[in-house]
């Protein structure tokens, strides 16, 4: 991350160079490849974020993702790692209720974006996906809900259930029925194994098994 | 205090207050443990189990619990028959009620206990009990907030952990 503000410069002049040269070739489908090729291993390979411009000159319409300029922001403590996670030292610390961590790994209407993209080890990509799904569930992501069809009409106002840490989509569970004595009790699940080995600050232990 | 006449001292230890709780947001299980203690009296240092020391317990937004995991589908009241968590609307009243009930020592007394905790649906509270309340008991579950609830300044200050 330190080398990457220090290129930081570098990356947007060269991208200033190859978007003139692109709008002159006037073709629309050019790639824009715009990280630098380092020979130092582990650099956080970035491409910037683009703005699409339209440009119309007679017949030939340009369509080009011009690159902005990103204010460099505070640096993360673990710059050497991978997973952004680990690059900020967060990894055993975060929860359903980090709201504005989770809102940077999902898309408007509320998907995840996929690992290849946002750079997550596997694991982490699955913890965040798990955290989304709660925090989906206990409504803490309000403005993320996918487009409803045009024209659709809601049957019946379902009954507004609060709830939190739902680890089980809502129509998937079915209700226990016989739950058994206490020795051999059909326990409600809370949370999710995935997070079992968040810090805990406090003497209480996380239960998975209400 | 030292400086109370005795009788005075001896109202003000005996009295019975009124607490008042908000369940928005809270799970039930909480909520009733906090009020059995109180309406036994076991959160005074002068209790016993025969002399009347509990106090009244007011519940406000009993509406608006908040089951974790998958309770509302999961959890199942029996009565004669059984009843799903999530089938009856005029059902949250009941599953506080229930908890507390629960929780309370399974003599002649629970039931003054019982007529002593009051259950409100909404934040509307009749005008005698109002007048009654004097400690309003902080909430056993943080209320998560929502992304929209933080400002803009507090979405700018958070870094981006990662750029595309």
């Amino acid at each position: 991350m330190a080398a990457r503000c220090v290129l930081g410069s570098i990356w947007t002049s060269l991208s200033g160079v190859k978007s003139v040269a692109s709008s002159s070739n006037m073709s629309v489908f050019q790639s824009i490849t715009n990280y630098p090729q380092l020979s130092v291993f582990g650099i956080i390979q970035s491409r910037g974020i683009r703005q699409v411009v339209e440009k119309k000159e007679g017949k030939t319409t340009i369509i080009e993702g011009l690159t902005q300029d990103t204010p460099t922001g505070p640096q993360p403590p673990n710059p050497t790692a991978q997973c952004p996670i680990y690059r900020w030292n967060l990894q055993n610390k975060y929860n359903y209720t980090d709201v504005l961590l989770l809102s940077q790994f999902i898309r408007s209407d509320g998907g995840m974006l996929p690992r290849r993209v946002t750079g997550l080890c596997a694991q982490e990509h699955r913890k965040i996906a798990i955290c989304v799904q709660m925090a989906h569930r206990a409504g803490l992501l309000p403005d993320h809900k996918p487009p409803l069809p045009e024209g659709h009409v809601p049957k019946k106002p379902k009954p507004q259930l609060n709830r939190y840490l739902t680890r089980w989509s809502i129509d998937s569970v079915k209700p226990i029925y016989r739950a058994g004595l206490k020795w051999c009790k059909n326990r409600i699940s809370v949370g999710h194994p995935a997070l079992r080995n968040n810090v805990q600050y406090g003497k209480k232990i996380l239960y998975l098994k209400h | 205090m030292s400086s109370f006449t005795k009788s005075a001292q001896q109202w003000a230890t005996f009295a019975r207050s009124w607490y008042l709780i908000d369940a928005r947001m809270q799970p039930p299980g909480k909520i009733a443990t906090m009020c059995a203690i109180r309406l036994q009296g076991k959160h005074k240092p002068i209790y016993h189990a025969l002399s009347d020391v509990g106090d009244h317990v007011v519940v406000m937004n009993s509406r608006h619990i908040a089951f974790s995991g998958n309770k509302w589908e999961q959890k199942m009241y029996s009565s004669h028959t059984q009843v799903h968590s999530s089938s009856i609307f005029l059902f949250f009243l009941q599953i506080v009620k229930l908890a507390v009930y629960g929780m309370l020592p399974r003599n002649l007394s629970r039931r003054t206990m019982m007529q002593r905790l009051h259950l409100f649906p909404e934040d509307d509270l009749p005008e005698d009990i109002l007048l009654n309340l004097t400690e309003e008991l902080p909430q056993p579950r943080e209320i998560p907030r929502r992304l929209n609830e933080y400002s803009q300044e507090e979405r700018e200050a958070f870094p981006t952990l990662w750029t595309p």
